[in-house]
């Protein structure tokens, strides 16, 4: 799960134009702390989808699964087993 | 520490979140570039193919295409009705009150030419100067990501622009919405939306037209809720075949003027179609200390579309003070109010 994690965070931080020492929790909004928009969240799905081998469903396309490092880890762990 | 230009694009250390490597001389961006192989890019306009081929609309329209009257949607429209004529198309021309006459013009023409249907999308001219300024004076109300893509002016216009093709789409239950973005604009060439997605953009949007003042009950900039109810189980996807053609601005221009579209009348050097660009520039200049253009600037010239010179030359080049003065004077809000003054770029 903590390789997940740090590997969303390289992601982001490679991607998303974030300051180097911002620091975000586990729970905090993507969208709501200014890291990412709707443009990106699309581009993070597609990275994930690939880098991870999986297909990631239209229903699980929600604010739930993917606003938060935490809810991005539980997904990719849920949908690569 | 003084500046460091990374060798490859246009992007500088002087760029917020922008880290240039000093071993390599490259910025992050250029260190992690993969480009699209050209057998990828094979495979997307074949998989366009077969979408426009298989498509059986259940509404009037197959596409519902986004036509500002400039050069890259203006051509982008050309060689797609030219590939694909049995294509029906509705072009929506989205007038902030910014448009030039000859951008409404040649999207008139374009229209004409393709054979395509033409719908201006007009939200009255006051709600959307007070918004436009609104989105001004705002101070990082919208996410890095958006903000190295556009000024805050033009993201609020682009994505009101998204919300109501979206819509149309809905509306004409026409499973395509057609983007001519450049590779330099566009992160995919294909995006399927889904319902939640839908969902979820819209309040995103909301969200930020909230942060800048802007209560949008009515719903003029938001897709409306009860159309969103309303679309089913209809796929829609946005394509953006113009990030996967060979572009060349010259080419693109002498293609155009064969057919008749008439070169713009307005100096500016990023827009060919809207007077409101040169002062969405000037003010994100003023707001953030580096161009707007400059990350989809760095893109082209990262994928071999600019020279590193062209790119240079495009985004230092002097913003046009009477467009300046003109979209202020419309918004009223003079230039002098920003905290510092730009005079060269």
């Amino acid at each position: 799960m903590e390789q997940i994690k740090n590997c969303i965070i390289d992601y982001l931080k490679a991607n998303s134009f974030m300051d180097k020492d911002t620091k975000f929790g586990d729970n905090d909004s993507l969208t709501q702390s200014g890291i990412i928009d709707s443009i990106g969240l699309l581009e993070l799905v597609d990275y994930i989808s690939e880098k991870y081998s999986i297909e990631i469903p239209e229903d699980m396309l929600t604010p739930e699964n993917f606003d938060s490092l935490q809810g991005i880890t539980n997904m990719i762990f849920k949908l690569a087993k | 520490m003084s500046k460091l230009v990374c060798k490859k694009c246009v992007l500088d250390s002087d760029i917020p979140g922008i880290e240039i490597n000093t071993e390599t001389g490259l910025c992050h961006f250029c260190e992690t570039y993969t480009p699209l192989l050209s057998q990828e890019k094979s495979e997307y306009l074949s998989k366009i193919d077969e979408l426009f081929k298989n498509c059986s609309g259940k509404g009037n329209y197959s596409i519902i295409y986004a036509l500002s009257g400039g050069k890259d949607s203006s051509y982008t429209l050309y060689k797609l009705k030219k590939e694909y004529p049995f294509l029906n198309v509705l072009a929506v021309q989205f007038d902030n009150g910014f448009i030039s006459e000859n951008a409404i013009q040649n999207a008139k023409k374009m229209c004409k030419v393709t054979g395509c249907d033409y719908f201006q999308l007009t939200i009255e001219k006051d709600i959307l100067y007070d918004t436009f300024r609104k989105a001004a004076e705002s101070h990082d109300a919208f996410p890095n990501f958006a903000k190295y893509r556009a000024s805050d002016i033009c993201n609020i216009c682009i994505t009101i622009i998204k919300q109501k093709l979206i819509e149309q789409a809905i509306i004409q239950k026409a499973p395509f919405i057609v983007f001519a973005f450049t590779a330099g604009q566009s992160p995919n060439p294909i995006i399927n939306l889904s319902l939640n997605f839908i969902k979820w953009s819209r309040n995103l949007f909301e969200k930020q037209l909230q942060k800048i003042g802007v209560d949008d009950k009515d719903e003029l900039f938001l897709i409306k809720s009860e159309i969103i109810e309303n679309m089913g189980e209809n796929a829609l996807s946005i394509l953006h075949p113009l990030c996967l053609w060979e572009y060349s601005e010259d080419k693109v221009l002498r293609t155009l003027l064969e057919i008749g579209w008439e070169l713009p009348d307005i100096k500016d050097s990023n827009s060919t179609n809207c007077t409101l660009n040169s002062f969405a520039c000037y003010n994100h200049l003023e707001k953030y200390g580096f161009h707007p253009y400059a990350f989809d600037t760095a893109g082209l010239v990262r994928s071999g579309e600019m020279s590193r010179e062209e790119g240079f030359e495009k985004i230092n080049k002097e913003l046009s003070k009477q467009l300046i003065e003109e979209a202020s004077n419309k918004l009223k809000l003079k230039p002098n109010n920003f905290k510092k003054s730009v005079t060269t770029i």
